[in-house]
Formats: C-alpha cells, sequence, structure tokens
C-alpha cells in the first residue's frame, strides 16, 4: 500500500490548526477579561470631584 | 495564569513534543497500511480524551444536581466544550484516514454515526447553555442533558460488537492485551497522555475564565 504522506500530513496539520486555534481563543478571551477588569478598577479609582468651599449658606425660611 | 495552568501548559507542551517523536521517530511503519497508520496516534487519543471529557460532564452535572455546588457546573461546561473539540478531531483524522485504507471519506456505519451523534449532542449541550439566560436554569438543565448524554459514551464504544461495522474493534478499551506490537502500544500510550494533559490544561483554564466572567456579571 502506499504511504500516502499527504493524508498524515493533512490530519496533523488540520488537529494542530483546531487545538491551536482554541488556544488562541481562550487567550483572547483571557486578554479581554483582564483589560475590562482594568478599565472597572480604573473608573472605580478615579478621584471625585471634592468641594473646596463649603457652598452658599441655605436660606432659613 | 495560574502556577498550576501553567505547570499543565508546559507539560501538555513537552508531551505532544514526545508524542510526535514516538510517532515518527520511534514507532514503526506499518506492514500493511503503510505510513498513514501513523494517523492512529492522533486519532485513537482524541477520542479516549473526548471519553474523558463528556465523563466529568457526567460526574460534575451529578454533583451540580444534587448540592448545586457553581463550580461543579464551570467544570461541566469547560470539560463539555474541550470535549466537543477533541471529538472533533477524532471525525476529521478518522475520515482523512478512512479515505485511502476503506476508499471512503465517510460511511453510515455504527462506529461513525453514534460518534457523530455524540458530537451533536455535546454541541446541542453547548448551545443549550448559551441559549438561556438565566444562570441558574441554565446549569439546571444543561446537568440533565449532560447526564442524558453520557448514555452515548457505551453506545460508541461497543458499536463495533454490537452491530457490524467497518471500523475495526477497539485498540484499547477491550478484553486481554492490545493486538499490536508494544512499540505501536507505548507511542500510543504517550500520545494519549500528551492529550490528556492537553484537555486538563485547557479545561482548567476555561473553567478559570467561565468563572472571571460570572465575577464580572455579578459585580
Amino acid at each position: 500500500m502506499p504511504d500516502n504522506w499527504s493524508f498524515v500530513l493533512a490530519a496533523y496539520g488540520l488537529a494542530a490548526l483546531v487545538l491551536g486555534g482554541y488556544w488562541r481563543r481562550l487567550l483572547r478571551r483571557e486578554r479581554e477579561l483582564v483589560a475590562r477588569e482594568r478599565r472597572c478598577g480604573a473608573a472605580r479609582d478615579e478621584p471625585r470631584p471634592t468641594p473646596t468651599s463649603p457652598g452658599p449658606p441655605i436660606p432659613r425660611r | 495564569m495560574t502556577s498550576r495552568e501553567r505547570a499543565l501548559g508546559w507539560l501538555a507542551g513537552l508531551g505532544l513534543t514526545a508524542g510526535l517523536v514516538m510517532a515518527f521517530g520511534v514507532a514503526p511503519r506499518e506492514a500493511t497500511q503503510g505510513n498513514v497508520q501513523r494517523i492512529m496516534y492522533l486519532h485513537v487519543p482524541a477520542i479516549l480524551v473526548a471519553y474523558l471529557a463528556f465523563g466529568v460532564v457526567l460526574v460534575a452535572s451529578v454533583i451540580y444536581l444534587w448540592g448545586r455546588a457553581a463550580g461543579a457546573d464551570r467544570l461541566a461546561h469547560a470539560s463539555a466544550e474541550v470535549g466537543v473539540v477533541f471529538t472533533g478531531i477524532n471525525i476529521a483524522t478518522g475520515a482523512i484516514w478512512g479515505k485511502p485504507t476503506w476508499g471512503t471519506w465517510w460511511t453510515w456505519d455504527a462506529r461513525l454515526t453514534s460518534v457523530s451523534i455524540m458530537f451533536v449532542v455535546y454541541l446541542g449541550y453547548l448551545l443549550l447553555r448559551a441559549m438561556i439566560e438565566d444562570r441558574e436554569r441554565a446549569a439546571r438543565f444543561a446537568a440533565v442533558l449532560g447526564i442524558v448524554a453520557a448514555l452515548d459514551i457505551p453506545l460508541v464504544h461497543f458499536s463495533v460488537y454490537w452491530w457490524r461495522t467497518l471500523h475495526q474493534p477497539p485498540t484499547l478499551l477491550r478484553p486481554g492485551s492490545p493486538p499490536m506490537d508494544p512499540t505501536f502500544v507505548l507511542a500510543l500510550m504517550v500520545n494519549l497522555v500528551a492529550f490528556a494533559l492537553l484537555y486538563g490544561y485547557f479545561t482548567a483554564k476555561r473553567v478559570r475564565l467561565l468563572r472571571q466572567e460570572e465575577e464580572e456579571v455579578f459585580a
């Protein structure tokens, strides 16, 4: 029987593509989550404007 | 990435390298089929790891229904996803191997049909999870499906005994010793361990990502 190396290469190549593709998908999702977490953290830590003066007195009725 | 994940990733990488060396450098050329038989070192470990993945889905689903542990649900979800990847590899490499040896890419043989049913059922499992927005309901329905779907695993494995098929009987997981030279068995076992490590790495990573996604939703 002929060796059919092209079929062997196709099988191993396809498996490498599928496994590599799934791995890349996981890494991309991981990066997205880290970036989103960083954005949320930065928004939480952003300093809020604090009043410098007590403001006008509240008129008494 | 946790240190356990990183270690698993490195071990899987080393295992896959060793598996390639065993498949192409150590295992001899098969006398009848020639070098195309080397596809076996990819095709057989892929389905055995898929069995493992779907077995984990079964156990994690039972645990979830028993105690509503969110961790068990995440494990079932991740394991099903990785199992589908390995089943896809098994079906594709089987078709590529079938063409030069059987003369056809595909035939509706009992083994091929039961494996494709298993593939579609677990794809449906993932679809079901994606379709239901309520997390608790999705987990409950998926757990029930994860238990029912596991019935297909013995059907796939024993199909070659129960029906007349073109597919050969199992190479591993059979009564008695494997019907092969020890060098072939060793190459197969090295690849099986490598695939199992890769399954562990992918599943650990996916479980962590699912936990982070949930924390983000509830934050």
